[in-house]
């Protein structure tokens, strides 16, 4: 178990800077996140953690102590690839003590360490066999079982799911989760897919073209996005959006009637942008914003309801057990109390404050 | 315009497949292929046995008489198999010889050249691309251009001698002395087909996986390590393309050599292919039989290899 700082990380490619100055502490034990679009900078930040790359500027701290000029191996972390990365022509006994022999370390100690890796990740019968006899789910937990023998200060993933089907992955998440619970490590964990994070993480740290855009608990981020990205990015179906301005009761979405909200720390007048989370909207009879739905969808448990507002806008409403609305029917949608969300329009798009 | 052309070209076709069928047009189109393989693959060989099994000086089929296995007994009539000197037809024992030794050299020399070469080729360096052209340009040179290119620095007022004389050393006559002349037969062949195993290693080189190294590099494992371990197991089937192809070229070696030291001194670098062309060929009399018989027996090996080849390309590709 090991703590880790980031301070000020930078990553320049030739002259195009891909990682713009990131800072953050991840405690002993903690399960943190990297969530963001394809092409935001996971894999390099959390190369660079690894050691597999070199950050241009900032320091990486590993229990306090600067280890940029550290080789990979001396840091003590271990990495569960995308690609798992297994070596072909070993068995996965041999993939298991390859780092462990590095170490010198006595045959009885890796053997025991192997022996309980696979009771943990249910590979016992699978130790003789080579990577190619493997399904993707076998793979995927060789590959944790390779890092989990390591014993490492901080386990690193990069997407480790994102080879395996839907289903694999519910049940590879729950068991990381518990894996994580049973070895109290600490463990970052990269990945696009907003829902893992949402299930896994103890924090989530939203990452945008190189830049830290808030890192909190998964509640934290869905209940505060700090900007209207994260407010997008966390959740899902994904969050509302209608242009709007702010008026002396609330706001009044372009095009619609005035909708009461409670009060923000904005001027009336001033341009904004109205978010709402889908599970967030009610039907009412009268008042709300007013439009015809276009399409429901029937998950049996609940019904995502497909409108298109007077003005043109389009939103999705997410309502619990099943409704009896079609398409073409009028609606009225209302946002239940204190559930809006505004943003400013303004760089960065940073939300408004409640007051 | 390109309409034009390919009913110019069609009719022919049409023609023929109303005539036969378009069941039978697949032998049409094999036809050709099937010919010159015939002529100049299969003919040679039904024409190479009946040279074997037949002796006398005349040159036409025909007129051979017919002696069975004769020239083979002749070939392998040996007082002692350790004796070159004890043997009837001890030129072709002392090109075998010859042959083993070189093939012995040459194939471990140039499979570890290659691959030492292919290694550092392969890693992130300055003018990757040209030194890449360098080790293969020879590849594409014609075999006598290769002879004489190494004759120019190997003669005795050759480009070596200049420079060692220029050094104060002394004149040595490196085409001249049995050892240094086998040497360099070596060396040449080395050069000249190096190039082609440095590219069938590089290819397997680059289909190893990079996360594997960093795999290995988070494991934290040694230089050496990750050589024996990974990167050598995974270009194995690569390595025993390499060492077959480079043996059954080995054994075959005989154009550039045969220009560079013409198999002297003496018969100091004369190898089996050289035999059984001067047997056939060069000398006064010329004895068809016994080279057709000893190109049989190297026959015989190379088809051995060759089966190893297929069997080695058969598993890299799985
Ligand atoms: N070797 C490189 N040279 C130049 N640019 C690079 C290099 N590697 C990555 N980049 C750039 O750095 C940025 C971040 O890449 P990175 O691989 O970290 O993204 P990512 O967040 O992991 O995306 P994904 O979810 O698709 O894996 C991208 O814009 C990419 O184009
Ligand atoms: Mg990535």
């Amino acid at each position: 178990m090991a703590r880790l700082a980031l301070r000020g990380i930078v990553r320049d490619y030739g002259t195009l800077r891909v990682i713009h100055g990131i800072d953050l502490d991840v405690a002993e034990g903690e399960f943190v996140v990297f969530v963001g679009p394809s092409g935001c900078g996971k894999s390099t930040l959390l190369r660079m953690i690894a050691g597999l790359d070199k950050p241009t500027g900032g320091d990486i701290e590993i229990d306090g102590i600067r280890v940029n000029d550290r080789s990979a191996a001396e840091r003590g972390l271990a990495m569960v690839f995308q690609s798992y990365a297994l070596y072909p022509h070993m068995t996965v006994r041999q993939n298991l003590a390859f780092g462990l022999e590095n170490q010198r370390m006595p045959r009885a100690e890796i053997d025991r360490r192997i022996a309980d890796a696979a009771r943990m990740l249910q590979i016992e019968h699978l130790l003789a066999r080579k990577p190619g006899q493997l399904s993707g789910g076998q793979r995927q937990r060789v590959a944790i079982g390779r890092t989990v023998t390591r014993e490492p200060g901080i386990f690193l993933f990069d997407e480790p799911l994102s080879n395996l089907d839907a289903e694999l992955r519910v049940q590879m998440r729950v068991e990381l989760s518990q894996l994580h619970k049973r070895l109290r490590a600490t463990m970052i964990y990269v990945t696009h897919d907003q829902t893992e994070a949402m299930t896994m993480a103890d924090r989530i740290v939203v990452l945008r073209a190189g830049r830290l855009e808030q890192a909190g608990s998964p509640l934290a981020l869905y209940n505060h996005p700090a900007n209207r990205f994260v407010a997008g990015f966390i959740g899902s179906p994904r969050m509302n959006f209608l242009p709007a301005t702010v008026s002396p009761n609330g706001v009044r979405v372009d095009g619609l009637d005035e909708l009461a909200l409670e009060r923000f720390a904005v001027a009336q007048g001033a341009a904004v942008s109205l978010g709402v989370r889908p599970e967030h909207f009610e039907f009412v009879d009268a008042g709300g914003l007013p439009g015809t739905v276009d399409l429901v969808e029937h998950m049996g448990g609940e019904s995502y309801v497909y409108v298109t507002l007077a003005n043109g806008e389009r939103i999705t409403v997410r309502r619990p057990g099943q409704t009896g609305l079609v398409g073409g029917s009028n609606v009225r949608a209302a946002v239940l109390q204190g559930q809006a969300h505004l943003f400013h329009t303004s760089e960065g798009e940073a939300a408004v404050a409640r007051l | 315009m390109r309409a034009a052309l390919a009913r110019l070209i069609d009719w022919p076709f049409e023609a023929l497949q109303r005539a036969l069928g378009a069941a039978r047009m697949p032998y049409v189109f094999v036809l050709p292929n099937l010919l010159v393989f015939g002529i100049f693959v299969v003919l040679p060989m039904l024409l190479n046995i009946w040279y074997a099994t037949t002796s006398g000086a005349e040159l036409m089929p025909g007129q051979r008489p017919f002696t069975g296995l004769a020239n083979f007994a002749e070939l392998l009539d040996c007082g002692n198999y350790l004796n070159v000197a004890s043997c009837r037809q001890d030129r072709f024992w002392r090109s075998v010889d010859n042959t083993l030794w070189f093939v012995a050299f040459q194939v471990i020399t140039m499979v570890v050249l290659s691959l030492i070469t292919a290694l550092v080729l392969n890693r992130k360096m300055a003018l990757r691309g040209f030194f890449r052209a360098v080790f293969f340009y020879p590849v594409l040179l014609s075999p006598v251009v290769v002879a004489l290119i190494w004759k120019w620095i190997l003669q005795p007022d050759g480009v070596l001698n200049a420079i060692l004389v220029a050094n104060g050393g002394q004149r040595v006559p490196f085409l001249l002395d049995p050892s240094w002349s086998f040497f360099w037969t070596v060396v040449v062949s080395v050069w000249a087909h190096m190039g082609f195993y440095v590219l069938i290693l590089l290819a397997g080189l680059q289909a190893i996986p990079p996360d594997l190294y960093e795999a290995a590099a988070m494991d934290g494992t040694p230089q050496w390590r990750v050589f024996w371990r990974i990167t050598l197991p995974l270009l194995m089937p690569n390595m025993a393309v390499v060492l077959v192809l480079g043996l059954i070229r080995a054994v075959q070696a005989f154009d550039e050599i045969y220009v560079l030291t013409g198999g002297g001194p003496g018969t100091a670098t004369q190898y089996i292919v050289q035999y059984i062309y001067e047997t056939a060929f060069a000398g006064q009399v010329h004895i068809m039989g016994l080279a057709a018989a000893a190109s049989m027996l190297v026959g015989g090996v190379l088809l051995v290899l060759t089966l190893l080849q297929l069997l080695a390309s058969a598993r890299a590709k799985q």
